[in-house]
């Protein structure tokens, strides 16, 4: 036995323990239950609901075994007579002022109190007095309050305290009159404060779009992947007679624990908007009409086969799935149409070509959190991607020094150790200068004159160091003007400083769309092509014959695209909905289903493979991307293109990947545009897109639509 | 001498006596058909019929769509949507029973928590069209609405049994 395990007795068994640990750590490892309502193994110990309170050999009172830490040869009974009457008289205590409601409560069912209440409840109350009743609060459009059902157990103020590091919620007053409360009224907005809905063991916090629409044991539990950023978070989906009707997260260690962001969580409301289109739909005289799908796909083939190949490009949504994308990429070859792309907010292109064959994080996302240093250059991480944002901020915690760099400051709930603002190249060459490094050949110029500021030398200090760190380049930072020197200028400062590279991407798969080669550089696999296709921004600009639009909104997904330059080109939209976009611009609307309706994988930003299976109902006649994609390519008489599943679309992906093996290097970036000095070190305008509104599903749901994140539309 | 009995016997229509005995006995002894539908047997309070929801004597409706009876149901006979309602509490926008999947066995009824759902003593009813047989929130209401005196009675005489 080596030294930190420890022998202990657990109901007459011999159970091994670490030493420091909590006995209920002890006893959840066999198969003893202690009932428990506010410990929770990812929160700190609070011990104030006493409900695991167990006998241990010669101590005088039953101890709470969440917060008595084990003894060499201590022995513990957790269902002894003593015991157990001690478990049962806090039950008492704790349902005097619980009210019995449960067939009206939404956590009926699923209830941690009703549970054990089973188990250590009296079947009739002695207590005959009034109940305590506390008023509801208004916290918001996401989470719904009956306080009264409170069982003050704090793990939503743990919560706030530890994990998201905003005490929204706290308690305020003491005994009879304590109560969980926000103090002044206001809604609690951190990106994962939902996790509350979760945490709550009862029915007092609880799912404001949800509620009181289905109970838990008629609906079927799905698995799937959540679409709306490069994470991929673990979550099911509860699907009542074909619809989801919510979402709860997946425990998955190595991505998002326990928690999922809000985004993950209230987007499936965008699947029942009214907004949906509904069947396929031609534009005649300038008016719609409904045309069924065979005629439709005729339409679109007799299109596609006329259309002059340089005169056409294929949009796709950086949220579409690896199969989606590998028959775009396809059916675009079989056309010989070069002008395809995914990264519709990017602007700057210049150094495509250099590109990394997949844009990654360059560490697994349980790994940031060992990090002892990070740089997030161009990134507003909490709203980008809000599991990575509590990895950093983990990281933060214990101990490690964060730097940012950002043309805007935002807000964040750890210790910042350097906030850089304004210019990111400034900041960039500064550091790189304050580092002693070399710059790019072209900017030598520019680089004579920049002096590090006190704060960038405090920040090279901390990069001089030997530990693991990590230089994430966020959205903004990709889609930003001059992209290319920002990612030469960090490669450079990685280098020296020996950190490792990682992008945060847009949408959920845009690792999948490289990989496939949905890019007008690139093949698949990441093989070079012979011609080069327009980027978004040519694109834009050049008036195209036809236009594929796969779930890429004119205007909002491809800000570059609006509806006036589309008014010459035949537009064909493959899209969920109907929007006033699609509306003005579109030619053909194709009804496609969202990620909640097709099946498929996405590879998020740690190069993980997820596969998840249609779990709703599709939508009035909407179909599946990739069946869409399949009839298309079939009409048009492509070989070996009869899938029959995307599942053999995948066979096929790993089969082809397998043939052709890929470098993985972080290429050598350089510098092809020419440099103007005077715009290159001010502060530029990204096209910063709102949390909620950087998808199409996203910009769909009611929920997530009244929050006052999403009325914030700040551009800098 | 057995064969002589015999032949008296049929000469005398002996059998045809005996049983017309048994229509006289019977024509004496008390009835116990009754002249449906003109008469009606006597019912249990706890009669199994036709489904009824019920409201509390303020008007407002008892089902509060906690879906028990759902779940209980063993010929999955109940089909329940529920939303918020406008004053803010649960309420059902869906309550249907298929009758033809309803075996009448009251665990909806046992289930109930605010005895909402109720079987009443209607047991004449048909249907004329397809889709008839599905009762739903209205049509259940209104029975509820119409047989209110004889439902809280019946309750009331089941009361000290539960």
């Amino acid at each position: 036995m080596s030294d930190d395990l420890i022998e202990i007795e657990v109901d007459g068994k011999s159970v091994q323990a670490k030493k420091g640990q909590m006995i209920i750590e002890a006893t959840d490892t066999t198969s003893s239950y202690v009932p428990r309502f506010c410990y929770h193994s990812k929160l700190s110990i609070a011990a104030n609901c006493r409900m695991c309170l167990v006998e241990v050999e010669k101590a005088p009172k039953p101890l709470p075994a969440c917060a008595t830490p084990v003894a060499a040869g201590m022995k513990i009974f957790t269902r002894s007579p003593y015991a157990i009457a001690a478990q049962k008289a806090t039950m008492e205590f704790l349902l005097i002022n619980h009210p019995l409601d449960c067939p009206i409560c939404d956590q009926g069912g699923e209830c941690e109190l009703q549970d054990i209440a089973m188990g250590y409840g009296r079947g009739i109350s002695r207590y005959n007095d009034n109940k305590r009743v506390v008023k509801d609060k208004n916290i918001g459009p996401l989470v719904s309050t009956d306080m009264t059902r409170c069982i003050h157990c704090t793990r939503c103020v743990r919560f706030g305290e530890e994990i998201t590091g905003v005490q929204d919620l706290g308690t305020v007053m003491r005994g009879e009159n304590m109560r969980i409360d926000t103090y002044v009224e206001k809604s609690i907005d951190h990106e994962l404060s939902s996790n509350i809905i979760d945490l709550c063991p009862v029915g007092a916090l609880n799912n404001k779009p949800y509620r009181y629409s289905a109970r838990s044991w008629e609906m079927i539990q799905h698995e799937t992947i959540a679409a709306h950023d490069c994470v991929g978070s673990n979550i099911y989906a509860h699907v009542l007679r074909g619809t989801v009707k919510r979402v709860v997260p997946r425990e998955n260690e190595a991505i998002n624990e326990t928690w999922i962001s809000d985004r993950d969580r209230f987007s499936y409301e965008g699947i029942y908007s009214d907004e949906r289109l509904m069947s396929p739909m031609i534009k005649k005289d300038d008016q719609w009409q409904e045309i069924s799908w065979k005629d439709a796909l005729i339409e679109i083939v007799e299109k596609l086969k006329v259309v002059e190949k340089n005169s056409a490009a294929v949009l796709a949504s950086p949220n579409s799935t690896l199969e989606e994308f590998y028959l775009l990429s396809r059916l675009s070859d079989e056309l010989s149409i070069s002008n395809i792309d995914h990264r519709l907010r990017m602007v700057d292109f210049t150094d495509q070509l250099n590109d990394p064959k997949i844009p990654l994080l360059g560490m697994n996302i349980a790994e940031i959190e060992n990090c002892k240093q990070i740089v997030v250059v161009g990134s507003d991480i909490r709203k980008e991607a809000p599991i990575i944002g509590h990895r950093i901020r983990k990281a933060a915690l214990s101990g490690a020094q964060i730097g940012i760099i950002n043309e805007n400051i935002n807000e964040y709930f750890f210790d910042v150790a350097v906030y850089l603002s304004e210019s990111i190249i400034g900041n960039l060459l500064g550091l790189l200068s304050a580092l002693n490094g070399e710059p790019p050949e072209e900017m030598r110029d520019i680089f004579k004159q920049i002096k590090p500021t006190k704060e960038q030398q405090k920040l090279a200090a901390i990069l001089n160091s030997k530990d693991k760190k990590h230089l994430i380049l966020g959205h903004l930072a990709i889609n930003h003007p001059y992209a290319s020197v920002i990612r030469l200028l960090s490669a450079k400062i990685a280098e020296l400083t020996g950190a490792v590279l990682g992008f945060i991407t847009e949408g959920s798969n845009a690792a999948g769309g490289h990989l496939m080669g949905v890019l007008p550089h690139r093949g698949f696999a990441g093989s070079s092509q012979e011609i080069i296709g327009h980027s978004i921004s040519e694109i834009s600009e050049n008036n195209l014959d036809l236009l594929l639009l796969f779930n890429a909104e004119p205007g909002k997904d491809i800000p570059s695209l609006s509806a006036e330059k589309l008014t010459d080109s035949l537009v064909i939209a493959l899209t969920p909905y109907a929007t006033e976009n699609y509306k003005t611009t579109a030619d053909i609307m194709l009804p496609i289903g969202t990620f909640a309706e097709t099946s498929g994988t996405y590879i998020n930003c740690e190069e993980r493979w997820q596969s998840f299976s249609g779990i709703a109902n599709p939508v009035g006649e909407s179909r599946p991307g990739w069946k869409v994609l399949r009839a298309i390519g079939s009409l048009l008489g492509m070989s070996e293109f009869e899938f029959e599943s995307s599942e053999s679309v995948l066979d096929e992906i790993s089969q082809r990947l397998k043939d052709t093996p890929m470098s993985n290097e972080i290429n050598n970036f350089s510098l092809q545009n020419k440099i103007k000095e005077k715009d290159l070190l001010g502060t530029h305008l990204v096209h910063r897109v709102p949390m909620y509104e950087v998808d199409s599903v996203l910009r769909h749901s009611a929920s997530l639509q009244l929050t006052p994140e999403a009325s914030r539309s700040d551009s800098t | 001498m057995k064969k002589l009995k015999s032949y008296i016997k049929t000469f005398l229509l002996w059998e045809l006596w005996q049983g017309l005995s048994i229509t006289l006995r019977n024509f004496f002894r008390p009835t116990t058909t009754i002249q449906y539908p003109e008469e009606k047997t006597p019912q249990s309070s706890r009669f199994r019929g036709l489904h009824a929801l019920r409201r509390y004597p303020n008007g407002e409706e008892r089902c509060i769509a906690c879906k028990l009876c759902e779940a209980v149901c063993p010929a999955l006979a109940i089909t329940i949507e529920s939303d918020v309602s406008d004053d803010g509490t649960r309420r059902t926008t869906r309550y249907d029973i298929d009758l033809f999947k309803c075996i009448y066995c009251g665990f909806c009824e046992e289930a109930c928590p605010v005895d909402a759902i109720v079987e009443t003593r209607i047991h004449e009813y048909h249907m004329e069209a397809p889709g008839e047989n599905i009762m739903t929130k209205d049509k259940l209401l209104a029975i509820g609405d119409k047989f209110d005196n004889l439902i809280t009675k019946d309750k009331a005489a089941d009361a000290k049994y539960r």
